[in-house]
Formats: structure tokens, C-alpha cells, sequence
């Protein structure tokens, strides 16, 4: 302690200090939440792509024309993926919700066996359709599992969500595939 | 049970670490004994509760417990063990765990090596080093949960990240990464000790000195295995990209760099004791920038971590550190007074500030490289990347620069050199500088930067052996010792300068290797049906077939390569793409044939089973840029261990020689 002399503030410190932190800090700020890897879907606002492919369990395929005049959501997910598994009760949830409103899944990338199994001991109030080889995923440009297209009435896609949803977003995205038929 | 474990222990760790930084901050403020004692059971406890909690993971991750929100993320049945082991580090949350891993075991190191030595400085030091350790435990506590129970838990989980998967080096290189950026931390307490004591002694520089060092020796060798990494995994055929992950390693790499040197001059001349000090904050601050780089999502990178939400936590954390240094600094950093003078004219004095000047300026180039891209696209909206040839232009100029200073430093003396003193030490080596340079000439080196890169590495080469030996020779001559004993006489007391100069030894082929390998390479995209060859140089390749291999937790398919050189047949090479189960995207892994001269580097396109894509490189000296990390690691070790075992002996009072070997650190 001898040599401390009694503190005085520095102001070449506390110049050059803030003039490289604070711009710093400010554009790190500014570009917090901003995701580098989201790229808006093109398809948005386009006419969804059309699919026709059979239910898990089996049974009569299930094309998106025979839809039209409803808002359709079509979820992409699979049994390995984790989000999807989180997300699956809000799913359920917001399908006995909205009636008017037909809940699709497409099963991505997954054997069909094991998504019978789990959706015997998850029940879901709509169906889930088997994409044997991925051709509606690739339609759809579905870069990861989840990820849910929101379709109008007229059979366009109004908007799109990667990963988990809760209850409240699968509804506020519902509404607006809803409004969007107007 | 196993999630809940895992809570309580990081919870303990956080509670160990606030009461530990509060103890420390309040025996700095008003030294005490009891106080002293407290704080560094705190700091043991907090050490202990990570690595409990590292083992608690451990454990779910090996007996695959999906209860475990990160096991069930990043876990599953079908890898292999030794893939469930490293999974610890392979995802966001188990990598935060790691760190506070790394950095309990290095506080807890720091603290018992200095239990009885620096009483004014100890606590504040423990104080900063725990209230960071705090932070990390809040990291986990709350925002990066690793432990968090999952109320369903699947029978099987999707399995890490295949690039996890696809090459050992990606499991030693996050190791080795952490521990060189978590090490920064010790540096960082020790200079804000020094800064809220008013003083910075050289005894005090020894230990700040030393933890720099050892982990400087640990992040040069992370960022070179990352290199090495991309160069056998990612198939574009280079090492460094400038990727703001890559150079978030970088950065404070090249203030530790700085660091080391300008304490150099504290030890011996007692200058620049602030700056070393402001070097040492910024190098820390740096390690939380480049964390915040790879953890929030914000940058585009290869090879960052998902989009995850500790960003703004970790930017807050930032903040704060940065507030901190900058009131601490703008306070104390006058208290720091020099007890020499720097020599002005040409002397050893100025090349050190030289030196130490271009390094800053190389941090300040690269972090406005990393950031401006994020500048313009807050300012204008649109998405651009400021790449390679930014980064090419700028750091060409400035490593052949810091080349040329890493030869005419230390070849000039301390204290200001005659005429005469300046002539014996600068010519001679222009001798082997001109020899380099002409050899690479005739080799076919055309390139401008190249060649003065060769000159200037011939120089610094011959002042680096001829300083390297210098107390050998003078032995031998004044004692009339053989070579082997004069060596070993002269190791008793030079070996960390002899370590030093052995760095800049790898360091010279370091930068000569990139120099040769980024301008004096070949390369070709060819696409060859079945049976049929290209050449490239003296290279012929044939492709023979395409193979299906199937491995536990992936198919691939593998080209086989005939190669042959000036028609001497060198075997197969398989580059081959690889689909991991429950991943979309195919992987390719490239085929190097290293040599010590060239490396012949293949990697996949596309691939059908009559034809192939390829992308061909020959990539001259690429395995000595590899072997001069080697060096440069080696000199630092060299350089270390010495002052660790000296430190010990010679500590004043009755000290535990605490006998910790480096190799024991993480």
C-alpha cells in the first residue's frame, strides 16, 4: 500500500475505454435474437404444396386438395426428435380447441412402426401421415424437425414455425391461416 | 433423482461461489486470517460441487438416463461409450458444465498454490475468480440447465452432433480450448488483485505471468487442433477460414501473446505495468466475447452452437466485466507507477513495444473484421460477410511484421546499442535470410509475400538458434565445458529463456508453413466416371468404385481413389459421405495423404455408383504448421515447468512446496 498514491479517474482510460466498448457492446446488443440461420420461407404467401399420402396405421390417402375451404396446420415432427416430443401436447391440446381448424402431422424421417407405437400411448385427435420418401418434406423445404406450415382456407401457406410451440402460438398462427381465407 | 442430484450440487456451487467472492472481495478490503481461511475453503467447496456435478453427469450420460433434460438432448443408446463420454462437451449446456469444471479445478490450483504467498492480493484475486465461478453457476442454474427432469422420459435419445462423431480431434479440441480459455480467468483475477492493491511487484508478476503462460499453451494448441480439425473434416481444404467462432479463439490469443511479452518488461525493468494490466483484462474479456460469439446464436458461423437463450445473459455478464475492468483501470491503473524507463532509441526496449503494438493492432483488425458485418446489417438491413481477402489483406502485412520484430528483438540488446552492436547483431543473419529466400525461389515461390515471409523467417531463424544456444556457447567457452554439460548447466538457470526461444522457433515455421501452404497450393474440381483418372501435379487419381460401409450409427459411402505419383502407385485414398442416424444432412470427411513436404487432399462432391465428384488440392507443408504447434507448446511447457518448481523452492517462509505437475491441470 505504500505506493498508492490517492486514486484520481483516469480519463485517457475512461475515453479510450468507451470509445471501443461502447459501439461494441452496442452492436452486439442491437443484434441480440437476430438468428443468422433463418431464411424466410419462399413459399410464404405461395400455394402449399400438394401431397397425398396414407395415414399412420393405414387406411385411404389423404390429399390436401380434399382440405380446401379449411385452414389446414401440418406439423412436421418424428419420434426421435425431442422438441417434437414436448410440443405434441400443445398440439393435441390446440386440435381439440379449434375445431374448424384440420391439424395434420407428416411424419419426417422415421419408421412407421415406431411412430404407431407412439402415438398408441400418446393418442392424437388427428391424423399423422407417413412420408415414406421424404417428398412432401423436401416440398415443403423442412430443414429440421419441428416445423409446422400454417395454411388458409384457399389452400396457401400464411405463415411457418420452426421448433417447439406452445398452445397460445399453434392458436395466434391458427387464427391468421383463419383470416387469411378472406 | 439423478436431475434433482445434479440441481442441488450446481445450487451449492453457486452459493459456495457468491459466499466465496463476497469473503474474498471483504478480506482484501480488511485482511484477516479467518477471513483468508474461509475464502479458500469457499473456493475448494466451489470446485468441488462442479466436479461432482461433471461426475453426476457423467454418470447419466453412461447409464443414458433420459430424465435428464441434456442426456435426453444429446444422449442415446446406439453410440458408442466413448461418444457418450465426450457428449459431456458436445452440446450448449454440458459445455458450460465442462467450463465451470475447468475453471473450479483451475481456481481451486490457483488458490492452493498461493495459500501461504501474496496475502495482500490472495483474497481479492479469489474474490474475482469466484465471482465469476458465480456466474457460470448461474449460468447453470438457470438460463444453460443442464439438469433440468424431463417428466416422459423416451426410451432413446437422437445421439450428439455427428461432426461430434465424425473425428477424434473433435473430441480433444473443446478440452483443450476450455482450458485455455477458462484459464484466462486466473490472469484476470490476479491483475484486478493487482490493480485494487495499488501494486503490481515482481513477485506478483510470477504467478499472473505463469497462468497466462499455461493457458496460452492450451489455446494455441485449441486453435491449431481446430484448424486441423476443419482441415480433415470439412472438405473445403483449408485450416482457418476467419470464422467469427475461429476467430473468437484468436483474439484473445493475440492479447495473451501481447501479455506474456509486456510482462516480460515488468519483471525486468518494472514498465508497462499498467499496460500488461489492461492486456491481461482485455485478453479475459475476450474469452466472454468469443463465448458470447459462439453461444448466442448471433454470428454465422460452421461450427457455433445452436441459437439458445444465454446470449443476452452472457452479454449482461459481458457488461458488467467491461464496466468493472473500466472503473477499476480508470481508478488504480496511476497507482501502478513505473519503477524504470524504457530505453528510447534502437534497443531491444523498442522492438518489445514494437512488437506489442502490432499485436494490438492485429486484435483490433480482426475484431472489426468479425463485427462490421453486424454493424451493416444493424445500420442497412442487409446481410453481407466481410470473408477472406479482408482478412488475408490485413494479417499478411502484420505476420511477416511480427516475424521480422521476433528477429531483430532479440538479436539487438537491452538498453540502447551502438552502431557497432547493430551491425554484428543485424548482418550476419541476412545471411541465412538470403539463402531462404533464394531456395524459395528456385522452388518456384513467386509470390511477393511469400518470399519476404522466407527472408524474414531465414533471419529470425538464425538470431532464434544462434540466441537459443548462446549461454551453451559462452559455457563451453568460459568453462571449458563439452556441449552436453554446458547444455545442462545452462538449462539450471536459462531454461525459460531457452523455452522462449524454442516458441519463437515454432512460431518461425509456423508462419513460414502458412506463408508456403496458402500460396503455393493446386487445386482442381474434376467429376470422373467409373475407371476413369485426372492428374494433378504429379498426381494421378483414379476412381475405382463406390463402396457402402455401414457403421453401428451411420452409412456411408466411400469412394476408393487409385493414386499414383509420376506413375508409381501410393495406394487408395476413401473420401467418403456419411448419413448419421436421425440427421438429415450428409456429411462428407475428406482423404489427406500427408507427407512432410505435401499433403494430397480429396473430398466428395456427389456420388453415385458410377461416377464421383471430387475437389483435388495439393497443399505443400501443411503438416509442419501442425508440428510447429508442437514446438511452440513444448517451448511454452519448457519455459513453465522450471519457474513452477523455482517458484516453490524459493518462496520466502515456511512454504508447502505444493508439488503440482502441469500435467495434472486440465
Amino acid at each position: 500500500m505504500a505506493t498508492a498514491r490517492p486514486s484520481r479517474i483516469n480519463g485517457k482510460v475512461v475515453i479510450a475505454g468507451l470509445a471501443i466498448t461502447l459501439p461494441l457492446l452496442g452492436v452486439l446488443v442491437a443484434n441480440l435474437g437476430r438468428d443468422p440461420h433463418s431464411v424466410r420461407s419462399p413459399l410464404i404467401g405461395r400455394p402449399a404444396p400438394a401431397f397425398s399420402l396414407v395415414p399412420v396405421g393405414g387406411g385411404a390417402p389423404l390429399s390436401l386438395e380434399n382440405l380446401r375451404g379449411k385452414p389446414v396446420v401440418i406439423n412436421f415432427w418424428a419420434t426421435w426428435c425431442v422438441p417434437c416430443f414436448e410440443e405434441h401436447a400443445a398440439l393435441t391440446a390446440a386440435a381439440r380447441g379449434l375445431p374448424d381448424v384440420q391439424f395434420l402431422g407428416i411424419v419426417y424421417e422415421d419408421e412407421e412402426a415406431r411412430t404407431q407405437d407412439f402415438l398408441q400411448q400418446r393418442p392424437s385427435p388427428y391424423p399423422s401421415l407417413i412420408d415414406s420418401e421424404g417428398k412432401a418434406a423436401i416440398a415443403y423445404g423442412v430443414f429440421g424437425v419441428p416445423e409446422t406450415f400454417f395454411i388458409d382456407g384457399n389452400g396457401r401457406i400464411v405463415d411457418k414455425h420452426v421448433g417447439p410451440m406452445t398452445r397460445s402460438t399453434i392458436a395466434a398462427l391458427a387464427t391468421k391461416a383463419k383470416e387469411g381465407a378472406r | 433423482m439423478v436431475p434433482i442430484l445434479g440441481r442441488i450440487l450446481i445450487l451449492l456451487a453457486l452459493l459456495a461461489a457468491s459466499a466465496g467472492a463476497l469473503v474474498g472481495f471483504a478480506t482484501g478490503m480488511r485482511p484477516n486470517a479467518a477471513g483468508w481461511k474461509w475464502a479458500r475453503r469457499l473456493a475448494y467447496a466451489f470446485a468441488a460441487f462442479m466436479v461432482l456435478a461433471n461426475l453426476t453427469m457423467e454418470y447419466a450420460l453412461l447409464t443414458h438416463d433420459f430424465s435428464v433434460s441434456y442426456v435426453a438432448h444429446v444422449g442415446s443408446r446406439r453410440v458408442p461409450t466413448w461418444v457418450s463420454i465426450v457428449s459431456l462437451w458436445s452440446s450448449l449446456e454440458g459445455s458450460i458444465l465442462f467450463w465451470g469444471l475447468v475453471m473450479g479445478v483451475y481456481i481451486a490450483v490457483a488458490t492452493s498454490r498461493n495459500a501461504n504467498r501474496h496475502p495482500e492480493y490472495m483474497p481479492y484475486a479469489v474474490g474475482v475468480w469466484l465471482a465469476c465461478g458465480a456466474f457460470f453457476s448461474f449460468l447453470l442454474a438457470g438460463p444453460a440447465q443442464p439438469f433440468a427432469t424431463v417428466p416422459n422420459p423416451a426410451l432413446d435419445g437422437p445421439g450428439p452432433n455427428p461432426l461430434l462423431q465424425n473425428h477424434y480431434l473433435m473430441v480433444i479440441h473443446p478440452p483443450f480450448l476450455y482450458s485455455g480459455y477458462v484459464g484466462m480467468t486466473i490472469p484476470f483475477g490476479l491483475a484486478c488483485a493487482a490493480l485494487l492493491v495499488g501494486r503490481l511487484g515482481n513477485d506478483f508478476i510470477r504467478p499472473l505471468r505463469n497462468f497466462l503462460l499455461l493457458s496460452w499453451i492450451f489455446l494455441t494448441c485449441a486453435i491449431v487442433l481446430g484448424g486441423w480439425w476443419a482441415y480433415e473434416v470439412l472438405g473445403w481444404g483449408g485450416y482457418w477460414a476467419w470464422d467469427p467462432v475461429e476467430n473468437a479463439s484468436f483474439l484473445p490469443w493475440l492479447t495473451a501473446t501481447a501479455a506474456l511479452h509486456s510482462a516480460l518488461l515488468v519483471e525486468r525493468k518494472g514498465v508497462l505495468k499498467g499496460w500488461t494490466v489492461v492486456l491481461v483484462l482485455a485478453t479475459y474479456l475476450l474469452t466472454i466475447l468469443g463465448t458470447f460469439m459462439t453461444r448466442s446464436g448471433v454470428f454465422n458461423s460452421v461450427h457455433s452452437f445452436t441459437q439458445s437463450a444465454i446470449g443476452p445473459t452472457i452479454l449482461v455478464f459481458l457488461a458488467a466485466a467491461l464496466v468493472f475492468s473500466l472503473v477499476l483501470l480508470a481508478l488504480r491503473v496511476d497507482t501502478l507507477g513505473a519503477e524504470g524507463r524504457l530505453e528510447t532509441g534502437p534497443s531491444r526496449d523498442v522492438i518489445f513495444l514494437v512488437q506489442n503494438l502490432l499485436f494490438v493492432l492485429f486484435t483490433f483488425t480482426v475484431l472489426l473484421g468479425t463485427v462490421f458485418p453486424l454493424v451493416v446489417e444493424a445500420v442497412r438491413g442487409v446481410q453481407m460477410s466481410v470473408g477472406r481477402p479482408y482478412f488475408d489483406r490485413m494479417s499478411v502485412p502484420v505476420g511477416v511484421a511480427l516475424l521480422f520484430v521476433m528477429g531483430v528483438g532479440p538479436a539487438l540488446p537491452w538498453g540502447r546499442a551502438t552502431a557497432q552492436q547493430m551491425r554484428s547483431a543485424l548482418l550476419p543473419p541476412l545471411l541465412s535470410a538470403l539463402l531462404l529466400a533464394i531456395a524459395g525461389l528456385v522452388l518456384g515461390v513467386r509470390n511477393p509475400w511469400t518470399l519476404l515471409a522466407l527472408f524474414f523467417g531465414g533471419f529470425t531463424a538464425q538470431v532464434t538458434l544462434s540466441e537459443m544456444f548462446l549461454p551453451v556457447r559462452q559455457r563451453m567457452r568460459s568453462h571449458g565445458e563439452r556441449f552436453a554439460e554446458a547444455f545442462r548447466q545452462a538449462q539450471v538457470r536459462g531454461r525459460r529463456r531457452f523455452g522462449a526461444y524454442v516458441v519463437h522457433a515454432g512460431a518461425i515455421l509456423a508462419i513460414v508453413s502458412i506463408a508456403v501452404s496458402s500460396t503455393m497450393g493446386s487445386s482442381k474440381e474434376v467429376q470422373l466416371n467409373k475407371g476413369e483418372s485426372s492428374t494433378l501435379g504429379p498426381y494421378t487419381l483414379t476412381f475405382v468404385q463406390a463402396e457402402q460401409v455401414t457403421d453401428p450409427h451411420r452409412e456411408s459411402v466411400q469412394a476408393r481413389v487409385d493414386i499414383s505419383k509420376n506413375g508409381r502407385s501410393l495406394g487408395a485414398l476413401y473420401p467418403r459421405m456419411s448419413q448419421y442416424e436421425n440427421q438429415r444432412e450428409q456429411i462428407g470427411s475428406p482423404a489427406v495423404r500427408s507427407s512432410l513436404t505435401e499433403d494430397l487432399y480429396v473430398s466428395i462432391h456427389n456420388i453415385d455408383s458410377a461416377s464421383v465428384g471430387l475437389l483435388v488440392l495439393i497443399n505443400p507443408m501443411v503438416s509442419w504448421i501442425w508440428i510447429a504447434t508442437a514446438i511452440m507448446a513444448l517451448g511454452g511447457l519448457v519455459a513453465l515447468v522450471p519457474s513452477l518448481r523455482g517458484a516453490a523452492a524459493t518462496a520466502p517462509g515456511p512454504v508447502p512446496a505444493t508439488p503440482i505437475a502441469i500435467e495434472g491441470s486440465p
